[in-house]
């Protein structure tokens, strides 16, 4: 047998072939199976990007999970990481690549913390330290990518001593920045122009009665605006919170995110998403996406779309079409779609990218996510190894716009 | 037993064992260990069912079943993802007792992952020798099986990679606590053994071939500037396109020169790697540990688990001569036992493993050496007992039925 095999070793490969396609047709595929494909997104919607050039400019493993993603009025994405070391990164849409800025010092989470102003200044929000930074663009495609040295960031001091922060909105035209800090849900404005600092009270005051080993306060891990400018958050036992732009406070509103009855205390929103035509849509942390109208104070719970708790990030197409990934820590997250003119969900799979050098990967976790101004849809992957993915969703005739964040 | 070339054909007659009452299970991957004493542990998979832990005892000639995975979890009755599976290496203890690490078999089309209804999680366990019994440590993460795993007698863990997310995990036994240090892997290519060297670090591989080191004394992972040598990953021909390409298919680790020895997965290349040399180690390429004729060639079988190193200084390698996986093979071969000698660098294939009695063995995926310097795998071996009715198989390997069995090859007595 052996003599036989070194002796047609021209043919043999090309008969091994034929006959393992010929004999088990249903094992042994040189290509990803159909199957598979039907279980994740649309393959030609979605491509993945790693941070930065690899194999050696890329933000480190252990640093890479993406907990912060925005978008400048310009039309870049600024991103940014948690883990032993929190690094800033910024894709241009025209440049297509995902250029490290730096890492952030002294901080290992920046988690939903990221706020572009009108003139496009970065704002950063730390933690565990609590420092809100400032970081001003200036010419990046013409920079050398940083992994080993600090981002260049201004510090604009500490919102509430001792408190770390854990979610940033910005109003550009009030020139703005809104922030929660953690552990104790305090609700801050910071003045761009008079570079000053304003507490407005809290949106959690108790931790939630049960297990003793329970230790956080529940509130919303973002923030979102209205289109007349009051900031939203959801607080204590899932209620929602509203700063009001006119009256400069804040003030606990009589509607809920939806949960399982019984559940209130532990419920908070994930993400959050506001239209052009005035609603919110908020993902909860049972899995439910919900609409807010700040209008009339009323919430449509809009059910559940997967079977999975958490709903992680929300991003709207140019056609108004809502996308979310859900999924929590332990689970493997799915992305959908809810269309508001029809009322219904589509269910479109793992996030998985089979496109060399990536073979089927997948984002198990995703953080944040959010929409370009081309309608391209951010996707943050967060965990030890994580990559930025893009998604680009099919947009139906509209004249609505994307919302904001 | 002999060692004969048969009409031109090199052959070599293994010894074997089935399992019985077992030959419903239908894989074991990694899962072998031989203790102290010379008892042999494996680990036997059945997919949709549950696994079993065994043990084979070479002086008294017996093999026991020590259980059901599911059962000795006391998960029966939950009506869950079974305990399918050990899917990775057993390791002996300073207590000698046997550690090991449970995993899931089919994942319901991975429709059910992190559910209830789904796989529970792998759980952490060990089987005492002195009592005979199944400590269950509970469960470790959560929803996830142990892909991959080994054990540590110096610093008392059992370390694993879980499927599918990747994680690299362990459970730290004195302080009964799992550790989970983060994704480390994609879920087609969990690298498929953790080494561990002589000081209790542990060694992967991640990325394209590249090597990180885990030391319990920092409790970090340090992604090392190291490659193993592999070959470059295009679409696979014939293979199962979710079997990775880029990593070690499995190493053993030499006391004696204090470094690894392996095979990569996609072309059989044999590396050894000092981890001691220099700031980071030193990886060196021997060459390629494949069935004679297969050398340079695009179609070589994907690597086995079946790496052994001998008393006698030779590394023990079941090559396959097809691709080989059980039920998912590619169609029947006949495994090769090759020998690698670590003194003068010589490879040989010693030929086909058949039994006595003729029949195949088809393929092997674990292997470990006995205190004698017994070489044990544990695969599949060809069932001819159809027509009496009397076959009891776990399935097909290209048409051919096949049973589990612990593959025993005594070196000693094929000595020129």
């Amino acid at each position: 047998m052996l003599r036989a095999m070194s002796g047609d070793a021209v043919t043999r490969p090309i008969l091994v072939l034929l006959l393992l396609t010929a004999v088990t047709p249903g094992i042994c595929r040189a290509q990803r199976p159909p199957d598979y494909d039907q279980v994740v997104v649309q393959q030609n919607r979605i491509d993945a990007r790693d941070l930065g050039y690899p194999p050696v400019d890329v933000i480190p493993n252990d640093d890479s999970a993406i907990t912060s993603l925005t978008v400048a009025p310009d039309g870049k994405l600024y991103g940014a990481t948690s883990g032993k070391q929190s690094y800033l990164f910024v894709l241009n849409p025209r440049h297509g690549y995902v250029q490290p800025l730096g890492f952030v010092n002294n901080t290992t989470t920046v988690s939903h913390s990221l706020a572009a102003s009108s003139n496009g200044d970065l704002y950063v929000g730390t933690a565990p330290s609590g420092h809100l930074l400032k970081y001003i663009p200036h010419n990046e495609d013409n920079q050398p990518i940083r992994i080993k040295e600090p981002c260049p960031l201004i510090d604009l001091g500490v919102p509430v001593k001792g408190e770390s922060i854990s979610a940033l909105a910005v109003d550009r035209e009030a020139n703005v920045i809104y922030g929660l800090t953690s552990p104790n849900a305090h609700f801050f404005k910071y003045d761009i122009a008079a570079g000053t600092f304003t507490t407005a009270g809290v949106v959690a005051e108790t931790v939630p009665e049960g297990e003793k080993s329970e230790k956080q306060k529940v509130f919303s891990r973002m923030l979102v605006l209205d289109a007349a400018g009051n900031v939203y958050a959801s607080g204590e036992n899932g209620f929602l919170y509203k700063f009001s732009k006119q009256k400069q406070t804040l003030e606990k509103l009589p509607v809920q995110a939806p949960s399982i009855p019984g559940r209130e205390p532990w419920t908070l929103v994930d993400s959050f998403a506001a239209d052009n035509a005035g609603s919110i849509y908020g993902g909860t942390s049972d899995g439910y996406l919900f609409r807010f109208d700040p209008e009339k104070l009323t919430v449509q719970n809009l059910g559940k779309p997967l079977l999975a708790y958490e709903i992680t990030g929300l991003a709207l197409s140019p056609d108004g079409t809502i996308y979310g990934v859900g999924g929590d820590d332990r689970g493997m997250a799915r992305m959908f779609s809810y269309d508001p003119q029809v009322g219904s969900y589509q269910l479109l799979g793992f996030v998985d990218v089979n496109r060399r050098p990536y073979y089927s990967w997948q984002a198990y976790v995703v953080k944040a996510m959010t929409n370009g101004l081309d309608g391209t849809i951010y996707i943050g992957e967060s965990e030890r190894i994580s990559k930025l993915y893009l998604f680009f969703p099919v947009v139906k005739n509209s004249t609505n716009n994307p919302g904001k964040k | 037993m002999s060692f004969a070339l048969i009409a031109g054909e090199r052959r070599v007659t293994v010894d074997f064992r089935v399992f019985p009452g077992l030959a419903e299970m239908d894989g074991n991957w990694a899962a072998l260990t031989v203790a102290h004493d010379g008892k042999v542990f494996a680990g036997l998979a059945c997919h949709g069912c549950d696994g079993h832990l065994v043990m084979y005892d070479p002086k008294a000639d017996q093999v026991t079943d020590l259980g059901n995975l599911t059962v000795l979890t006391g998960e029966s009755n939950l009506h869950v993802g079974n305990q399918s599976k050990i899917h990775a290496k057993f390791g002996e203890g300073k207590d000698g007792r046997i550690y090991f690490a449970t995993h899931a078999g089919w994942w319901f089309n991975y429709a059910r992952v992190g559910t209830s209804e789904g796989y529970p999680g792998a759980h952490w366990m060990a089987f005492d020798p002195t009592t005979g019994k199944v400590q269950d440590f509970g469960t470790g993460p959560r929803y996830e099986g142990i892909n991959t795993g080994a054990y540590d007698p110096k610093f008392n863990r059992i370390y694993g990679l879980t499927h599918p997310r990747g994680h690299f995990v362990y459970y730290d036994v004195a302080a009964g606590k799992t550790v989970d240090k983060g994704r480390i892997n994609n879920w087609e290519s969990i690298c498929r053994t953790l080494g561990i060297d002589d000081d209790g670090n542990v060694y992967g591989n991640f990325g394209a071939g590249e090597i990180y080191k885990y030391d319990p004394r920092t409790d970090e992972i340090t992604e090392l500037p190291l490659h193993i040598p592999i070959r470059a990953k295009g679409i696979s021909l014939g293979r199962d396109y979710f079997k990775s390409e880029t990593h070690w298919r499995t190493v053993v680790w030499d006391q004696q020169e204090r470094k690894f020895y392996g095979v990569d997965e996609s072309a059989s290349l044999l590396f050894s790697y000092d981890p001691h040399a220099g700031t980071n180690g030193e990886v060196k390429q021997l060459g390629q540990l494949c069935v004679e004729g297969m050398e340079d060639r695009r179609d070589i079988p994907y690597a086995t688990l079946a790496l052994a190193l001998g008393r006698d200084r030779k590394l023990y390698y079941a090559a396959p001569q097809e691709e080989f996986d059980y039920g998912g093979s590619a169609g029947v071969g006949v495994s090769h036992l090759l020998t690698y000698d670590l003194a003068n660098g010589k490879k040989q294939d010693l030929g086909e493993m058949h039994l006595a009695d003729g029949r195949r063995v088809i393929g092997l995926n674990s292997a470990d050496t006995g205190p004698d310097g017994t070489i044990y795998f544990v695969g599949a071996i060809e069932v001819r007992d159809e027509q009496s009715g009397n076959a009891e198989s776990a399935g097909k390997i290209g048409g051919v039925p096949y049973r589990l069995a612990l593959v025993i090859y005594h070196p000693q007595r094929h000595e020129p």
